[in-house]
């Protein structure tokens, strides 16, 4: 046999004119699909310009292997990942497949007379084909049961910003449009095999077709069922044009609808990933000089990266699930913050002229807008821009709409007054810079003042381990393992300032850059090696932010300073504890920060029992005083996060000490403990207290955990 | 129409302060300076008439005082009032609120102000007189407590709410122009973001002498000062005394000096 006869004929017996209609259709699909790209593409260029723009060929490759390994999308849900990964892989091949015809067919046949699309390629083309259509099968089956079964809560649209009753509170159309979707590309599937099976039962007595059915295995057991059913080789032609026309149409229309739907995700995801920034919310963005005011008003003042955000979302509902804010009731869930700003984008944004300035306002209380509640909910713990599987970076939107609302005084009045707190008097506290570094009276030695002398270390305290009385103990616990271990360190003094990392959270930039300016003009003016820091909010903004205005230093979190003491024998562990322990990793020092083996090699080297409670390392549950909350008081009868938290650590069997590495931690979670009836159950104590007890012998201030 | 809006840097006392040497006031180096927490809900109060207003209005802050109360006065810009004037000669050191009251007149009359704001008190000297003063030099009725005001520009009058002891509401219709001392609570100030302070850094502030008020070195100052400070002191604390021991020792020697007091 010729192998050229084993091959497809396309169009088989169909009159030229019906050829012509097909084209026809083709290319409107076609013309349909650019103009939607089009307008899609006018209107990310209707935002700002973006620092993601460039080094475009690593960005490409750091996408393609997120999109291949379909890293992302497995976390936290693997069942999921794992059968979008087949659907995934299933329509890349058959797009691929469908695309190899249209080369031969459509370009290289008509033009250069190649042909290459029979024999032995065709056959191994039909095996890979039918494995594909399986993978989009069963995948599409999998997602369908997932959605009508497993009830999940973060599939759930219903918004926590707004009332049942209120305009799309859940969401409906998005729905729909998810079973709509689901549904055509699986009739897609189906309709192609049943096509396949109908046209071996229809050229059965061609053997160049019928022999070879088996490399279409799916295709083939569908015929003998058809056979065995009655079906003849008459009654299949026949009801071939239909079916056929049936499965084309449906599939030009699937194309001519992707910008128009969420299947544009296909690109729009593939993007976002490809322009992912690793240091979103790490490392907010600067006002620059000469822009007259600061932040988010208009759906204009996004970058054109952040408009394709909005677009990238999958309502996959991790960073809704994953949201501290959501999960006590607040009025904000990143989901619906990026879904509301992607629908009020859509509506303002796709038609060719931009409506007045005011029709662009994104913030106000209409379907599509931002309510400010929802904005001063946030903690800024990253917990939404961590697991998105897509790159969508919600923080920095956040924190950029709230720049405007402080521009604009809509905030809390007391967030007002301690704003204006800090400012006066350099520290959230409103206690005199004199009173600093009052907690060193207490130590029976003295600590070096960095601006006077050279040092080894400064020691950047921060505002709640140098003021809060509870964490006063610890930041004295800590100066006594430095002293003890003999490291040369010293302090700022009075000349310390905030760090701003929460201010900057605010959405106070201003206020920021003076208290980052003048902690950076002061260090600079000291001799020093690096810095260190219990709190993990100054370590941050210093470690990733102050490099943005000139500050380029080196620091450590403790727990990384304090291990290398450990393990070089400067801090002899003259006792081991065997406490069960959990620990909490703080935001700004683990997602933020990626801080998560330090502490955890500390709590082992202490002889401690670690127990992990399930939202752990990067899943890290916020204690609930990120991003300014700490100043505002929480809404009374919802819980806080804190309490949310404790009983996460209460189902710990004989738990013993809950373990925290950051002052505002102590301070929430001790109190939390309080107000959620744990106490006398386990006890909350900073890493140090722990240290410092298997550290120094018969220490008054050793922890000792409940019975 | 312009509102004048008078308002004062004050100044708070650090930790641990110490008298100055002449026993007259507190060192320098233990004083916080800031903008008084009255003036801000006079200049919102400005600030919100001007806003609803259907004629221009312009809101002016004017401050007595040296170099230093430029910094209030840059926030007072950055909350958008639409000029800043600063008066200053060194011969006004030691002025009383009376004095005070004398320049700030001469100002509002240079100003051709229609309206004169200023705060119910300020929070370090407390005597409450100087906005009453600034009436008094223009022969402008007054009226001080203001917490509440209906007042459209231009009108020939004002109506307004003045709190009274014991709880009490006084509502009060006034002639305009006058002067009124605005008091805490009238409204929701606004807040000065640190940008807007720093741009209004680029605003000009107008500074005023002696010579520009039709006023000489004899008008002002200590020297005319019909009141002056004697002695500032800490007073000596009341006594205090630590109940040590058990919770339940600890009670009974409460209940101990409770029965005392009562002198059972
Ligand atoms: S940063 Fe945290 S609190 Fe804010 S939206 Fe994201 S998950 Fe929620
Ligand atoms: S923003 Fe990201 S994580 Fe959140 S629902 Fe959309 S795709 Fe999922």
């Amino acid at each position: 046999m010729d192998p050229r006869d084993i091959t497809r004929i396309l169009f088989e017996d169909f009159r030229p004119q019906t050829i012509y209609l097909f084209y026809a259709v083709g290319y409107a699909a076609i013309a349909v699909f650019l103009y939607g790209t089009y307008t899609q593409i006018r209107k990310y260029r209707r935002g700002k310009p973006d620092a993601a723009w460039g080094e475009l060929w690593a960005r490409f490759l750091d996408m393609a292997k997120t999109m291949f390994t379909h890293r992302t999308l497995k976390r936290r849900d693997p069942a999921a990942g794992r059968m979008h990964s087949v659907i995934f892989f299933g329509f890349v091949l058959l797009f691929i497949g469908t695309s190899t015809i249209t080369l031969e067919y459509d370009i290289l046949a008509p033009l250069l007379g190649v042909r290459f699309w029979y024999g032995d390629f065709y056959l191994l083309f039909s095996l890979v084909m039918d494995v594909a259509g399986v993978g989009l099968i069963v995948g599409l089956i999998y997602m369908m049961y997932r959605r009508k079964w497993l009830k999940l809560p973060k599939l759930n649209y219903a918004r926590p910003d707004r009332k049942p009753g209120d305009p799309d509170y859940d969401r409906t159309f998005y729905r729909r449009e998810d079973w709509a979707f689901l549904w055509t590309l699986i009739l897609i599937g189906i309709t192609g095999f049943v096509l396949e099976a109908v046209r071996l039962v229809w050229l059965a007595d061609r053997p160049a077709v019928w022999d070879f059915r088996w490399w279409s295995p799916v295709g083939a057991v569908l015929a003998h069922i058809m056979q065995v059913a009655g079906l003849t080789a008459e009654g299949a032609g026949a009801l071939r044009p239909a079916l056929w026309w049936f499965h084309g149409i449906l599939a030009l229309t699937f194309i001519a609808f992707i910008p128009f739907t969420k299947v544009k995700h296909i690109f729009t995801a593939a993007a976002s990933l490809m322009f992912r920034n690793p240091m979103a919310g790490r490392v907010l963005p600067r006002i620059p000089e000469e822009q007259e005011s600061a932040g988010f008003k208009t759906i204009t003042d996004f970058t054109w990266k952040q408009l394709l955000n909005l677009d990238a979302c999958t309502k996959c509902g991790r960073c809704h699930e994953a949201c501290p804010a959501n999960a006590i009731g607040a009025p904000l869930s990143p989901r619906d913050v990026i879904l509301s700003l992607r629908e009020f984008a859509n509506k303002t944004l796709n038609a060719s002229e931009l409506p007045s300035e005011a029709e662009l306002d994104v913030h106000g209380k209409g379907p599509d807008q931002i309510l400010q509640e929802t904005l001063w909910s946030c903690r800024t713990c990253l917990a939404c821009v961590e697991i998105c599987p897509v790159a969508v970076e919600h923080v920095p939107i956040i924190v950029q709409m709230r720049r405007k609302l402080v521009e604009e005084g809509e905030m809390e009045p007391i967030l007002q007054k301690t704003l204006q707190t800090i400012h006066k008097s350099g520290n959230s506290f409103g206690e005199s810079k004199r009173k600093r570094a009052a907690w060193t009276k207490a130590l029976p030695f003295q600590i070096k003042d960095a601006r006077k002398e050279p040092v080894d270390i400064v020691w950047f305290v921060g505002d709640y381990a140098s003021f809060d009385p509870r964490n006063q103990k610890v930041t004295q616990a800590f100066a006594r393992l430095m002293n003890k271990a003999g490291v040369d360190f010293g302090l700022l003094f009075e000349a310390e300032m905030n760090a701003g990392n929460d201010v900057r959270r605010v959405g106070e930039e201003g206020l920021y850059e003076v208290l980052a300016t003048s902690n950076i003009n002061t260090l600079k003016a000291c001799e020093f090696k690096s810095i260190v820091t219990t709190d993990p909010h100054s370590f941050n903004t210093i470690r990733n932010e102050y490099r943005h205005f000139d500050g380029d230093f080196e620091i450590q979190h403790y727990t990384t300073l304090v291990k290398k003491l450990i393990e070089d024998g400067r801090l002899k562990i003259k006792k081991k504890v065997n406490y069960r322990v959990t620990f909490h990793d703080p935001c700004h020092l683990g997602r933020y920060n990626k801080g998560y083996d330090a502490p955890r090699d500390i709590l082992n080297l202490l002889g401690c029992e670690l127990v992990e409670m399930a939202r752990n390392r990067d899943n890290s549950f916020c204690c609930g005083a990120g991003g300014g909350r700490i100043w505002i008081p929480d809404t009374p009868g919802l819980e806080k996060p804190s309490q949310n938290r404790m009983r996460e650590a209460g189902a710990i069997e004989g738990l013993q000490v809950f373990v925290v590495s950051c002052p505002k931690d102590l301070t929430m979670f001790e109190d939390a403990l309080k107000t959620s009836g744990f106490e006398g159950k386990f006890v909350v104590r900073e890493l140090i207290e722990l240290i410092n007890e298997c550290v120094e012998d018969g220490d008054p201030e050793a922890c000792a955990p409940a019975a | 129409m312009k509102i004048m809006v008078a308002v004062k840097q004050v100044a708070a006392l650090d930790e641990d302060f110490k008298i100055r040497d002449d026993g007259l006031d507190v060192e320098e180096d233990f004083l916080l300076y800031d903008l008084n927490e009255w003036d801000d809900f006079s200049l919102e109060e400005a600030m919100k008439i001007k806003e609803s207003s259907d004629s221009p209005v312009e809101v002016v802050v004017v401050s007595v005082g040296p170099d230093r109360v430029d910094e209030s006065l840059r926030k007072c810009l950055a909350k958008g009032a639409d000029r800043a004037i600063r008066v200053w000669d060194d011969a006004m050191e030691g002025s009383d609120s009376i004095t005070v009251g004398r320049i700030l007149a001469a100002v509002a009359k240079k100003e051709d102000a229609g309206m004169v704001f200023a705060g119910v008190q300020s929070s370090d000297d407390a005597n409450a007189s100087t906005g009453i003063s600034t009436a008094a030099h223009l022969d402008w009725p007054h009226a001080a407590v203001v917490a509440g005001l209906t007042y459209s520009p231009g009108s020939a009058k004002a109506v307004l709410s003045r709190e009274l002891e014991g709880g009490l509401q006084q509502n009060v219709e006034i002639a305009c122009p006058s002067v009124l001392t605005i008091q805490l609570g009238i409204n929701k100030p606004r807040y000065a973001s640190l940008r807007g302070i720093k741009q209004a850094a680029a605003k000009p502030i107008e500074s005023l002498a002696l010579s520009d008020l039709g006023l000489t070195a004899a008008d002002v100052g200590a020297g005319r000062a019909l009141s002056r400070v004697r002695r500032m002191y800490v007073p000596a604390k009341g006594r205090a005394e630590m109940i040590e021991g058990t919770p339940a020792a600890q009670v009974a020697k409460l209940v101990e000096i409770i029965k005392e007091f009562r002198g059972a």
